[in-house]
């Protein structure tokens, strides 16, 4: 029965054949390109200098003059220039009674402006998009903003649209998890990102020192980028992700409850950031890197770091071993090769520099971030990578790891492989030939010089 | 509120007949193909004789290692096309709240409050009428904070709120499935007009020490049909991650979104919205498979967004007073009706019988070449399901839906008594309206539930469950206590 035999062998190599295909095809759809970025830069009439902000501070009439000097304190040591962006509502006065509308206003403004050059920019149409995902953690009105992007865009009626909220700073990795899991699931699949903070209607106006700090620190900021896993784009795509890794802590209660919203002893609603928050950061952080360097680091590094464990569990090494300083002994350079640290704020970038083992060269771009655009929460990675490929760092095969905190308390990171030389600058583009300035100081320490010495 | 006109082709009983004989014979077209096929063949046999039947078998010669090899084969494309399907989605449980009696608001309560709270005789008056008609109860219930007057819309009792709902839904699935927080891989939380920071997802990871590696993800600003959406985003998880669960949790939050202005848009959500909430666990287990309750069929969502009318009719925004509420337009039908339309185009074809959907498709047909004045084919959903679930959203929702679907008393009689019993809890009425369903015994397996939900967007999404095991008549859920009493009868107004 050689026939049998022939038609036997054929169906045997088929479904071999069926079989590596599918799983050629799968590891096909697990790619996740990213096309483009655009940044959000306001109008100049939005730009928040210290003396603005000293006038705003000082319209608050319950603040005594210690908080004050507290507040000043604390902007003039920020490391943010004067050159960051705050909502229209807080500058006209309006912080302490923000409408409904100028929330709205806020948000729109930067939704929209960012995603009519990332349309153009791309040349993709809005009617293409299959995904659409937003993040601002804290506005969400109803409709969604998903919605509103969905009303402006006329996008199609199966577009899915996801809006994330309350997921705090780091929720931009957060939405590229969501993406990447969709794409896995459909081929040649387009979504759109936006990601950006309401700072109008969080505005708080109360006496209580934790909570007067995210008055200082956040600014206005937002940006839009768009996702695909079609491989027919990926020559037009700026960068592949390679791995993510989200670590959440909120099972411990210090955690959970180290940056929190709620109300102080008068009843104000504000953001309270207390005192055991570097601790949780450190513990998320060390969590998100355990899970992260076996992805991200060489064989070699790897090996040595198992070996150096050994070695300290067969010796009973004296030294105070910490997760963190355990990280600080790994190299992370050797499998990254750039760094978008979130810029929460000078003494978040210094810390996680040093646990890294990074030097100032590789924490400039977060720096930088941090004097130009401030604070601007879950967007901040991206202006970190603005910078990047503004100062024409980013070439093909670099690999740049994103990493973010957030309330919760979460440590999200990301590994992105660039495919080509990348050289647009974006929302730098008019101030990148200024960085890195002379000074970090803010040019008002000689005018409120005496904060230093309370 | 005008209603669309719809055929009636079955007017006369011999046409009823005729119907039933056409769609018994679309259906089983294959059976009725092979039936001659089979006769012939048993024909040829008979005739030929066991005798003559046995030689033809002997002269095939089959060697032994040959017939093992076929059957191996046989087997392993068998294997590899069973192991390349989509993974199927369990629901393997579900938990609604019950809300306590003291969070009771009969009407009296309610217009009393109304009345100490706004002071405005015209709003309490349009509130009462719209309470008359609305087809809510005495016992459906809001937060505690809502009871104090004035009520206390704070942070902290929101929280509170948010706390008492979730984790009372939670700790009932988790003991009637046994399941173990730790275990949870997946966690999807929908809240539509309450975001802390951190999110409702955080608190829960919090409460039930869930593991640091656990994929959460917490939507907001999605409205009412914001659960479907969750299930969704579930669903693509469980695709891509084998051997996992997804909790998933729908509620709403009453206390911060409590309107206090007089605009009359704004103050219906007062009337109609009470609160709830619902905890359900997906698997994609094979194991999980035997002692799941639903598996999921199929989910559609539709975004009517792109149209401004349908945008801009469930819409947040201040009044003039400068009091934030959510008012709804007076389009609000018509444009539910539209986004059903344009859901069911999408989900007609992959549940609909053969037999209506030839008919949907050969009138489509007859419309555009011979005679543009047919009336268009509304395929029958009642051949495709035994039951819905519809968002109870109002009574006019319900009516709308019952007259555009062509659906009996008995098929919206869950969603009608969910609306009485708890008044419109948002996200989660689709499962009260569930475990109403089953409460009454009247699910078995292989019944087939559609639920449809409508949201601010405007959103029509749907999902296709199907039963795996009859469900027992004493479920323990919201229903246990009143389930005898139900269902009741519904005056078009209640006089208050």
């Amino acid at each position: 029965m050689d026939l049998l035999w022939t038609i036997s062998t054929t169906l045997l190599l088929c479904s071999l054949l069926s079989i590596l295909w599918k799983e050629f095809d799968r590891r096909r759809n697990r790619s996740c390109y990213l096309l483009d970025f655009v940044c959000y830069k306001p109008s100049d009439d939005r730009k928040l200098s210290s003396e603005l902000c000293s006038d705003i501070i000082v319209r608050n009439k319950r603040l005594s003059v210690p908080d004050y000097k507290f507040l000043l304190k604390v902007v003039v040591n920020s490391g943010i220039s004067e050159e960051t962006y705050g909502p229209r509502s807080i500058i006209e006065g309006r912080e302490e009674c923000p409408t409904h509308d100028d929330c709205v206003d806020e948000v729109d403004d930067c939704m929209y402006r960012t995603l009519d050059e990332l349309f153009l920019r791309t040349g993709i149409s809005p009617i293409d998009v299959d995904v659409l995902v937003v993040n601002v953690s804290m506005f969400a009105p109803s409709p969604s903003l998903t919605s509103r992007i969905v009303n402006r865009y006329r996008m199609r009626e199966d577009v899915k649209n996801f809006s994330l909220v309350g997921m705090g700073c780091s929720a931009s990795p957060i939405a590229i998890d969501l993406v990447n899991n969709i794409f896995e699931t459909r081929k040649r699949t387009l979504a759109v990102v936006v990601t950006s903070e309401s700072i109008a209607p969080n505005w708080y106006c109360g006496t209580d020192k934790s909570m007067m700090l995210g008055n200082c620190l956040f600014r206005s900021g937002g940006c839009s980028f768009m996702l695909t896993n079609d491989p027919s784009l990926k020559h037009r795509a700026k960068m592949n992700l390679k791995c993510l890794v989200r670590a959440h802590i909120g099972a411990n209660d210090d955690a959970y409850g180290c940056a929190i919203q709620k109300e102080d002893d008068e009843g104000r609603v504000g953001f309270h950031l207390s005192k055991s928050l570097p601790k949780a950061a450190v513990r998320a952080f060390a969590e998100n890197l355990q899970r992260l360097a076996p992805k991200v680091l060489p064989m070699g590094e790897l090996a040595l770091y198992v070996l150096r464990g050994f070695r300290h569990r067969l010796w009973r090494s004296k030294e105070a071993k910490t997760d963190a300083a355990t990280a600080a002994r790994v190299n992370f350079k050797s499998g990254v090769d750039h760094f978008c640290l979130h810029t929460g704020g000078a003494a978040v970038i210094d810390a996680v520099g040093r646990a890294l083992g990074l030097t100032n060269y590789d924490m400039e771009p977060a720096r930088m971030t941090l004097h130009r655009w401030g604070n601007t929460s879950a967007s901040s990675l991206w202006y970190v990578l603005g910078y990047m490929e503004a100062k024409k760092r980013l070439r093909r095969k670099d690999r740049v790891l994103m990493l973010s905190f957030g309330a919760g308390f979460k440590c999200n990171s990301c590994l992105w492989e660039v495919l080509r030389d990348l050289n647009d600058g974006g929302a730098w583009d008019d101030c990148i030939r200024a960085y890195p300035p002379q000074t970090l100081d803010n040019p008002f320490i000689e005018k409120f010089g005496w904060v230093k010495e309370a | 509120m005008p209603r669309a006109p719809f055929p009636e082709l079955s007017s006369s009983v011999r046409l009823k007949y005729v119907k039933l004989g056409y769609q018994y014979l679309v259906n089983n077209f294959v059976a009725f193909l092979l039936i001659p096929v089979m006769i012939a063949v048993s024909l040829v046999l008979v005739r030929r004789g066991p005798d003559e039947i046995m030689a033809l078998w002997h002269s095939l010669q089959l060697d032994l290692t040959q017939v093992l090899f076929s059957v191996f084969l046989f087997v392993f494309v068998a294997a590899v096309y069973f192991v390349s399907r989509p993974r199927p989605v369990y629901l393997v449980d579900y938990a609604c709240f019950k809300p306590p009696t003291t969070c009771r608001v009969p009407f009296a309560t309610f217009m009393e409050h109304a009345w100490l709270i706004n002071w405005d005789e015209k709003s309490v008056q349009f509130q009462t009428r719209i309470l008359e008609r609305s087809g809510l109860g005495e016992e459906t219930c809001l937060p505690p904070a809502n009871h104090y007057i004035p009520p206390i819309p704070t942070m902290e009792a929101s929280r509170a709120e948010a706390q008492l709902v979730i984790f009372s839904a939670i700790d009932d699935l988790l003991k009637k499935t046994g399941l173990r927080p730790k275990n949870i891989d997946i966690l999807v939380v929908n809240c539509s007009l309450f975001s802390p920071t951190p999110s409702l997802s955080a608190m829960i990871i919090n409460k039930y020490e869930l593991r640091s590696n656990i994929r959460s993800f917490n939507l907001s600003g999605m409205g009412c049909s914001a659960g479907l959406i969750s299930i969704d985003l579930a669903r693509d998880l469980l695709q891509v991650h084998p051997s996992s669960n997804a909790l998933v949790i729908s509620t709403e939050i009453i206390t911060p979104n409590l309107y206090t202005g007089n605009q009359r848009s704004m103050l219906l959500p007062n009337c109609l919205f009470r609160m709830g909430a619902a905890a359900i666990l997906l698997s994609n287990r094979r194991r999980d498979a035997r002692r799941a309750k639903y598996r999921l069929l199929h989910l559609v969502r539709t975004h009517k967004g792109a149209d401004d009318r349908a945008y801009r009719c469930v819409y947040q925004e201040e009044d003039a007073e400068g009091h934030t509420g959510i008012s709804l337009s007076k389009d609000l039908m018509v444009i539910a009706g539209k986004a059903l339309k344009s859901n069911i185009t999408t989900i007609g074809p992959l549940v609909l019988p053969m037999s209506e959907q030839l008919l949907f498709f050969l009138t489509l047909v007859g419309r555009k070449l011979i005679n543009h004045k047919w009336k268009p084919y509304i395929p029958d959903f009642k051949m495709a399901f035994e039951h819905f679930c519809i968002h109870a959203g109002g009574r006019a929702v319900i009516d709308e839906l019952q007259n555009n679907l062509q659906l009996t008393a008995e098929h919206v009689e869950a969603s009608r008594m969910t609306l009485h019993r708890f008044g419109n809890t948002s996200s989660s009425s689709l499962w009260y309206e569930l475990s109403y369903i089953e409460s009454k015994g009247r699910m078995r397996r292989g019944h087939r539930v559609w639920q449809i939900g409508f949201g601010s967007g405007f959103k029509c999404n749907s999902a296709v469950w199907k039963c795996l095991r009859t469900v027992e008549t004493l479920v323990d859920g919201p229903w246990t206590d009143c389930i005898n009493r139900y269902p009741v009868d519904i005056p078009d107004v209640v006089k208050l």
